[in-house]
């Protein structure tokens, strides 16, 4: 991995450090003033939200009351939202890599008939939008009569054509050949190849594929929207959703509400800043290559 | 662009009124509904599950519940119909699954049929009752001689107005439209307005028309006949088309939206045309307590003397394993005494679907309405004249939308409210027969 | 590249297959299979016998009549036209702002840079939904304290209003992606070799001239790839009007083409006509990729 590059080095002088810094943080207070008003809000019971000042705390702070009302709603419904949004991210997102990487590695690999068809195909995925698929799967699903189930959202969160792409990619440039005719001389099959040779040398990429696909499964909202119609097997997000939209009814949804986003928000933005740099190091090396 | 349809009854809360209303119950909503689950208990109960947007449903289902351990019934909250319910309920259905009960609107219930969605409820029972029942309304959900929902509620129009405004020009509750007309000019003289004209909902235009006597849809053996272009619904249009020309309503004001509030408070409305259940929404405008009344509507030359706004069925699913349980169920929420003064104290339903109780609740003068007995006194009558051959299609939504698309095109200057229902005529046969059914103009 | 002249042998073919099989079974599942489904269903139309199907529904061919009747429908028209607006705004702001916090970012006079990039990328991991619940609340009037910071300056904004909330749902998508494609960049910047700005700072170039001259064109890759992610972004929005919905009447059922075959679907039950849209909207994504990726490929020659 290259070192970061040197641009830092060519000038620097007081004035423009103030003027981009300044431009850095009021783009910074862009991106923080809903977090910062969603901390604010969850601290406060339903009058006091409409009453005060939406930027400042209100007379009272009942920030333990609304989080604990949000975990215990409905017998703890919040937190069974979260373990299904698990369920299908973290599941999900492993078992996608894992098959994305057996692809790639093998498109990379190995020379057979109809390797670049299926790359073109599977590149063809990349553009589709997953919500043109959601709605003839959830037809699909009905008939085979597993629409409003785990595996409705699971199944269709196995598959990361984008992933396939990237491991492929990867496979491609780190995959070293000498290794892996090293390892059919000393005897071990491919599967063990794969595994063993194959796999180290592409977790740089494995971890981006599965954090975007795990992004991506937890962000989905249009694909267990249309499978789900049981509120047990919601992830967070479509449950969330569901408590804003009684807020217009029952007033104490306000609090729910603040209270549910404010805890569903705060891993999620913990995790992002602490991953962010597996970003940038599996995108680096060869994936966004012309 | 399709507008957000009103929800149940018409309601569109601004959140301080909502705020002020559901403060004062406090932890009851929160004993509410649970998640779902359809699974028979171990000791051999029967456990429905019933997806309505109604408040408090479940203190309703309670008071079954309480009588009955064998059928248990739990309320699950689902968005108002219009707003994402029903997609829940086609969804579920088209899985195989869903609630054994649900809230369906009336004017929704033919859609339901569409996809083969409810039971016939005179095949568990239903037989019984049916006679209790409102006829007018039960005609809407009956077809082919089944009645496939029952009406839960209802909402027959009437008009409130304000009694010190109408004193103040001295002036009577108008009789007939013609004369509604001569009273909002004199109320434009004093800047004010009597009413308002609604252009993004189709169901008040639908409720003006029907009074009149027009007949949208109607059934020809297997064929829908549709005549939103008749005499009565374009001499409706037309007169309306005047008033707003004239500028003797406003069409900026959506009912019960927070500008319909401030005006009301504000004194600068003189007069509210809707149903009976607007009557709780009216109490929202709390600075002018003891200022209305009700009085019939005003008529038009033919026609009868009121018309319907929104209405609700309890139906019973297709795919419900328990229809008979459920049935039962659904008598005597629509039925029973007690079952309706309950639904009228949580969850605020419109107009009792049995004539011959209007809810225990219903029999007191209203101090919010001077003192009037403004149920017995206009609201019954009103519930008796109604149109008896009203029926819904099976796309009323969509030509619901398809008039308001025009309606406010027509409000911005574009054309006129009769192009509108011309328009949606040609459209609404184009519906049906886009759904592989037979349909004709009149 | 692959190691062998001609195909490999036997055996690794078979370990090949072995190793794609799951992928492949998995994505001709649910990428191919529903396409394929939906493109059939949109061929077809259900003919019912009387007054509602009671007495028989069949299926039949339908042509092109599926289609028709989504073009004839003007939500559904005027929905991809919004989505074109939206995108001809919203797609190039977002990527352009992208782009200059990279570049400021990755510049010499940026403090603190690791904090800055931390805070813009946050939003990412912020369900849309979430954020346009979030977000929702700080455009209704009595609750947004924006609304009420505007007032004290006297700006009275209406973030719901018909003209206004095509940007309103712009802005809450730009507030959780600028984040992300900016990283995309910074990674693409970091990529550049450090002789390359030796020469440039050689060659007398000041910071503004090495942004234009050297990183602009060498970030090309990046920048591609963050455009077509967001053009095929652009036409599935579906979450943020839908929040939306709830708060604003100027959103009607069909404000997106995701919105309005999901309509189609749900609320008239009508599948057929869902499918056709379906089938438009992903073939609009991939032409309009296509063509965007084809002119650039072309310039890059």
């Amino acid at each position: 991995m290259r070192r970061s590059s040197s641009a830092r080095r060519t000038g620097r002088n007081p004035a423009s450090t103030i003027l981009v810094t300044g431009i850095l943080t009021v783009v910074a207070v862009y991106f923080l003033v809903p977090v910062y008003w969603v901390v604010i809000a969850a601290t406060k019971t339903t009058e006091d939200l409409f009453a005060t000042h939406g930027f400042l705390l209100g007379p009272s702070v009942h920030l333990w009351e609304n989080l604990t009302q949000a975990l215990t709603y409905d017998g703890g419904i919040l937190v069974r939202w979260f373990a299904n949004s698990m369920l299908y991210a973290g599941v999900g997102g492993l078992l996608a890599t894992y098959f994305a990487a057996a692809g790639g590695y093998a498109l990379a690999k190995y020379s057979f008939r109809g390797r670049e068809a299926i790359f073109g195909l599977v590149l063809g995925g990349v553009l589709v939008p997953a919500t043109a698929t959601a709605l003839p799967l959830f037809l699909l699903f009905s008939t085979l009569g597993i629409a409003n189930t785990y595996w409705s959202v699971l199944i269709p969160s196995l598959v990361s054509p984008f992933g396939f792409f990237l491991c492929r990619i990867y496979a491609d440039a780190t995959v070293s050949d000498s290794l892996v005719e090293a390892a059919r001389i000393d005897g071990a099959g491919e599967l063990r190849i794969f595994h063993t040779v194959g796999l180290r040398a592409m977790v740089p990429a494995l971890v981006t594929v599965f954090l975007f696909q795990l992004v991506g499964i937890w962000n989905n909202y249009f694909l267990p929207l249309t499978m789900l119609a049981d509120e047990s097997l919601y992830p967070v997000t479509l449950g969330l959703a569901n408590w804003n939209a009684q807020v217009d009814r029952l007033p104490e949804f306000y609090e729910l509400t603040t209270g549910g986003v404010l805890l569903s928000i705060v891993p999620l933005m913990v995790a992002m800043v602490v991953l962010q740099r597996f970003w940038r190091g599996g995108l680096t090396a060869g994936a966004v290559k012309g | 662009m399709r507008s957000r349809a009103a929800k149940e009854h018409g309601v569109q809360w601004s959140r301080r009124t909502a705020l002020q209303a559901g403060l004062g119950l406090g932890a009851g909503a929160l004993v509410g509904a649970c998640g779902s689950g359809r699974a028979a208990d171990p000791d051999g109960s029967v456990h429905l599950t019933y997806w309505s947007w109604l408040k408090d449903l479940q203190l309703v289902c309670d008071v079954w519940n309480a009588q009955r351990p064998d059928v248990q019934v739990e309320a699950v909250w689902i968005q108002p119909g219009p707003d994402g319910g029903y997609q829940k309920m086609f969804s579920a259905l088209a899985t195989g699954g869903g609630p054994d009960l649900a809230q369906v609107e009336l004017r929704q219930t033919p859609a339901f049929l569409l996809v083969d969605g409810l039971v016939d409820t005179r095949r568990y029972g239903a037989d019984a009752v049916l006679d209790r029942y409102e006829q007018a309304i039960l005609g809407q959900v009956t077809f082919n001689d089944a009645v496939y929902a029952l009406p839960q509620d209802w909402g027959p129009t009437a008009w409130f107005y304000r009694t010190d405004l109408l004193e103040e020009i001295g002036a009577e509750p108008p009789q007939t439209w013609p004369e509604w007309a001569e009273l909002a000019r004199e109320f434009r003289a004093t800047d004010r307005y009597l009413d308002i004209f609604n252009p993004s909902d189709g169901s008040y235009f639908a409720a003006l028309a029907m009074q009149a006597g027009a007949t949208w849809f109607a059934i020809d053996d297997d064929t829908w006949v549709v005549s939103i272009d008749d005499d009565a619904t374009l001499e409706t249009a037309d007169f309306f088309d005047r008033a707003v020309r004239e500028d003797l309503v406003s069409t900026s004001l959506a009912p019960f939206s927070p500008g319909w509030f401030a005006a009301a408070n504000e004194g600068r409305l003189g007069a509210c045309m809707s149903a009976s259940w607007a009557d709780a929404l009216i109490e929202g405008a709390a600075g002018t307590a003891g200022l209305w009344q009700v009085a019939p509507m005003p008529r038009w030359d033919g026609g009868y003397g009121s018309a319907q706004l929104g209405g609700s069925t309890t139906a019973v699913f297709s795919t419900s394993p328990h229809p008979a349980e459920a049935t039962e169920f659904a008598i005597w929420m629509t039925t029973a005494p007690e079952a309706i003064d309950a639904q009228i104290e949580h969850s605020g339903i419109g107009w009792s679907p049995v004539p011959d109780h209007i809810g225990t609740p219903r029999e007191q003068p209203s101090e919010f309405f001077g003192g009037q007995r403004y149920n017995e006194e206009v609201f019954v009558p009103a519930a008796e004249q109604q149109h008896p051959d009203w029926t819904w299609a099976p796309t009323t939504q969509q030509v619901f939308n398809e008039l308001s698309d025009g309606f406010v095109r027509a409000v911005s200057g574009g054309s006129s409210l009769v192009e509108a229902c011309r328009r949606t005529q040609t459209a609404a046969v184009e519906m049906l027969t886009d759904k592989g059914l037979n349909a004709r103009a009149a | 590249m692959a190691t062998t002249e001609g195909d490999a042998a036997a055996p690794q073919r078979r370990a090949a297959w072995i190793l794609l099989a799951p992928f492949l079974v998995l994505f001709l599942g649910t990428f191919v299979a529903p396409i394929g489904y939906a493109i059939y269903q949109s061929f077809i139309r259900v003919e019912r016998a009387g007054l509602f199907g009671e007495e028989g529904t069949t299926s039949s061919f339908a042509g092109l009549r599926n289609y028709a009747e989504a073009f004839a429908n003007n939500e559904f028209v005027g929905s991809i036209g919004q989505m074109f607006l939206f995108g001809v705004v919203q797609v190039p702001v977002m990527i352009a702002a992208a782009t200059v916090l990279a570049l400021l970012l990755e510049s010499a006079s940026a403090r603190w840079p690791a904090a800055f990039r931390a805070a813009y990328f946050m939003p990412y991991g912020v369900p849309g939904v979430i954020a346009s619940v979030l977000w929702s609340f700080l455009y209704v009037p009595g609750l947004s304290p924006i609304i009420d910071v505007a007032a004290l300056v006297g700006i009275d904004i209406d973030f719901l209003g018909p003209s206004m909330v095509l940007w309103s749902i712009a802005n809450i998508v730009t507030w959780t992606y600028t984040g992300y494609n900016m990283l995309i960049i910074v990674a693409q910047l970091k990529a550049i070799p450090a002789e390359i700005y030796e020469a440039a700072r050689v060659d007398g170039a000041g910071p503004l001239r090495v942004a234009g001259s050297v990183q602009l064109p060498l970030i090309r890759p990046a920048l591609l790839l963050t455009i077509v992610f967001s053009i095929i972004g652009t036409l599935q929005i579906f979450a943020e009007p839908q929040i939306l919905q709830q708060v604003s009447t100027a959103v009607g059922n069909e404000y997106t083409p995701n919105m309005a075959a999901f309509d189609a679907a749900f609320n008239y039950n009508d599948y057929n006509l869902a499918a056709a849209e379906a089938v438009i909207i992903a073939l609009t994504a991939f032409a309009l990729s296509f063509v965007f990726l084809r002119l650039t490929n072309r310039g890059q020659r």
